[in-house]
């Protein structure tokens, strides 16, 4: 059974991590960035997945340029508020007396209405024409 | 009280909180190991809203234990990845070391 708990082992995680991938991707990956992992899925099949291009987005997000940002990858730019939100839920369940249940990743419609996007997302960026290959990756 | 709701269905009202659902880890998963197993997690993220909201605890916490085992799969194969290609980085710049010393 799942009850919120205080995950304050997860917090911690994150917070140690967190800053050392934005410190590495601020400052390391620009010049080395033939170094960092390479998408596997596009290395064996040519094709753009969801995650394609989201390590690009994230440089460039924390190089502040949001529009090569949304070009790399849009799913993960657009999951950013998500992933804020679940994780500032998470700091007030460590620091305070209240639980916060996320409610709206257990309602199904919401999941349905993701998973739909997800997956049309991940289609729509591989067709090599001019509306759609605005979807895909930088080179 | 997870024990008695196992061995005890029928006996007990279903808890009030869903089963974890693992949908914000699948949707990490998706994004940043870009590997199809963050969409199978979502898929059995979204049977475990809706298999709750139809009453249906037990389908509920299996689909729980699915997502939860295609998200780490997903995770842990991105970890692999990971390290596999720091390695393969390490033996170039090795070989390149060794040939530009040897001059090949």
């Amino acid at each position: 059974m799942y009850a919120p708990s205080k995950k304050s082992s997860t917090f911690f995680i994150i917070t140690t991590a967190v800053p050392i991938l934005v410190l590495l991707y601020s400052f390391v990956y620009p010049l080395y960035n033939q170094y960092f992992p390479k998408c596997f899925f596009y290395l064996l099949t040519g094709l753009h997945c969801p995650g394609c291009g989201s390590q690009r987005a994230i440089v460039s997000l924390l190089h502040g340029n949001f529009s090569d940002a949304l070009h790399n990858n849009l799913l993960a730019v657009a999951a950013l508020p998500l992933l804020i939100y679940s994780f500032i839920a998470l700091c007030v369940n460590v620091f305070t007396k209240k639980i916060v249940r996320q409610k709206i990743f257990y309602n199904p419609l919401f999941v349905k209405v993701l998973l739909t996007i997800v997956i049309v997302f991940s289609v729509l960026r591989n067709i090599p024409s001019y509306p759609f290959n605005l979807l895909a990756p930088l080179q | 009280m997870e024990q008695n709701y196992q061995q005890n269905p029928s006996l007990q009202q279903p808890p009030l909180t869903p089963p974890k659902n693992w949908l914000v880890e699948s949707i990490l998963v998706t994004i940043l190991c870009c590997l199809p197993f963050g969409i199978a997690g979502i898929v059995f993220a979204s049977q475990v809203n809706t298999k709750y909201a139809a009453g249906d605890y037990n389908g509920a916490l299996q689909a729980s234990k699915d997502a939860g085992k295609w998200t780490k799969i997903g995770f842990f194969v991105g970890i692999g990845v990971i390290i596999l290609y720091m390695i393969w980085i390490f033996f170039i710049v090795g070989v390149a070391a060794f040939s530009s010393r040897y001059n090949f």
